[in-house]
């Protein structure tokens, strides 16, 4: 296992529209872990999500981020991506009148431009756009709906998880991504999820329940209570939250 | 049925149509930009079962001046029509569209359509939408709609996290809000328009 540090938050302190959500947070995420962010509603974990993702609608009043040694909170939301970062949405936007196909050729063609590499050829893409496909059980027909348009809970998930694969992520965060799954859905979305590690890579995993956790095991396991990290163990932290909640862990 | 398609200042573009009994029209107009145009169009549904399927699409990022006036004049029982114009207005452009349903008292069982929906890009850019109904018979099925936004920022966001610069996100949006008049139209009207968007 590498053990170089991918993503490293030093006391980050954010909020939205004026109200201090984030209150020093820090974490320190190295190659080939996973990590569970875990906490009570209203604990500043979709904050997190979207302060790492750089969401414009939350602002960051303190503290630092760097990732791949580079300073993650100075860059866009593309250049993130670029950079590696993937965020699985908890709520993916509709977007009518674009296809998945469309929606993911711009993205792969804006990715490589920005990398230096060359523009893939129409069957080259296919190709790519199949294989993840077939990975996450979707069918043909899929590639050609407008994205998330009508989709059910269950496949805006996945379609999440499809994007990730398009993409291939250094570092993946998934957004409650367990919310509006029946079981079925959440064990393709886990062993997409599972079938996309690599030692190279890492994943954050934020949730409120340890549903997910049972099909994606975490390496580490943090618990956010009101803007600050107050635990960090194994996996032994979601088992005692699901025995005693949240109102018994404290720093 | 056949789609007439019309690109304002480079085809001729008729004022007045007129639809017999059980005729059936597809038309789609498209306002390109850099071009300021005044269009009075009228189409009078003659007769029984006439049936009219009218789209049109302005853009005008820049400062363009469009004034669109259209009227539907349903003189027969039992036609239809159905009208569509989406817009993209930026810049210090502005766009008024006007727009009238006349059902006369003949045209029972009538079902009259009409909406126009625009998107402002900018803290300038005007729209001006009038859309009317005047009906004098008691057995129609009638609605119109009209709606001004501007480019929701969640979608935004959403292409940007995936790596979709945010100009190009941009224009992703536009395609998509002018889509379903865009549908009507040739490929190479709808690559001019890419281009001219983007």
């Amino acid at each position: 296992m590498n053990n170089d540090v991918l993503l490293d938050i030093r006391d980050l302190r954010a909020g939205v529209e004026g109200k201090q959500i984030l209150k020093g947070v820090d974490l320190q995420v190295r190659r080939g872990e996973v990590h569970a962010v875990m906490g009570p509603n209203g604990a500043g974990k979709s904050t997190l999500g979207g302060v790492l993702s750089g969401r414009p609608s939350f602002t960051v009043t303190g503290g630092s981020v760097s990732f791949d040694g580079r300073d993650l909170l100075a860059m866009s939301p593309e250049e993130r991506s670029w950079a590696g970062l993937f965020m699985s949405f908890q709520y993916p936007v509709e977007i009518p009148g674009v296809s998945i196909t469309n929606f993911m050729k711009a993205a792969v063609a804006a990715r490589r431009k920005a990398q230096g590499l060359p523009e893939l050829s129409p069957a080259e893409f296919l190709t790519l756009l199949k294989e993840k496909m077939g990975m996450l059980q979707m069918k043909g027909e899929f590639a050609r709906r407008e994205v998330n348009v009508g989709f059910s809970g269950g496949e805006k998930k996945r379609n999440e998880i499809f994007q990730m694969a398009m993409l291939e992520p250094t570092l993946s965060i998934l957004d409650e991504t367990d919310s509006g799954l029946d079981v079925d859905a959440l064990r393709i979305v886990a062993e997409g999820v599972n079938a996309l590690r690599t030692p190279q890579t890492a994943a954050i995993v934020i949730t409120h329940y340890q549903r997910l956790l049972d099909y994606i095991v975490p390496d580490v396991v943090h618990v956010l209570k009101d803007g600050r990290i107050v635990r960090t163990g194994g996996r032994e932290l979601v088992d005692l939250i699901e025995k005693e909640g949240y109102e018994g862990i404290d720093g | 049925m056949d789609n007439r398609v019309y690109v304002i200042g480079r085809d001729t573009v008729p004022q007045y149509l007129r639809l017999e009994a059980g005729e059936e029209l597809m038309m789609t107009l498209v306002m390109l930009p850099g071009t300021d145009l005044r269009i009075p169009l009228e189409v009078d549904l003659t007769g029984p079962g006439a049936s009219l399927d009218l789209a049109g699409a302005y853009l005008c990022p820049g400062a363009e001046h469009v004034d669109l006036r259209v009227l539907v004049k349903h003189a027969a029982p039992g036609c239809r029509s159905r009208q569509l114009f989406k817009g993209i207005v930026g810049g210090t452009a502005d766009a008024a569209f006007d727009g009238l349903i006349y059902v006369a008292r003949v045209a029972q069982q009538t079902q009259a359509y009409q909406e126009n929906h625009s998107l402002l890009l900018s803290e300038t850019a005007r729209v001006e939408s009038r859309p009317q109904l005047e009906i004098y018979a008691d057995d129609v099925q009638c609605s119109h709609g009209a709606t001004t936004g501007y480019l929701n920022p969640d979608e935004l966001f959403y292409l940007r996290s995936r790596g979709i610069p945010e100009p190009e996100a941009r224009c992703l949006q536009m395609i998509a809000f002018l889509a379903p008049v865009l549908n009507r139209l040739p490929e190479e009207l709808i690559e001019e328009i890419h281009a001219g968007l983007s």
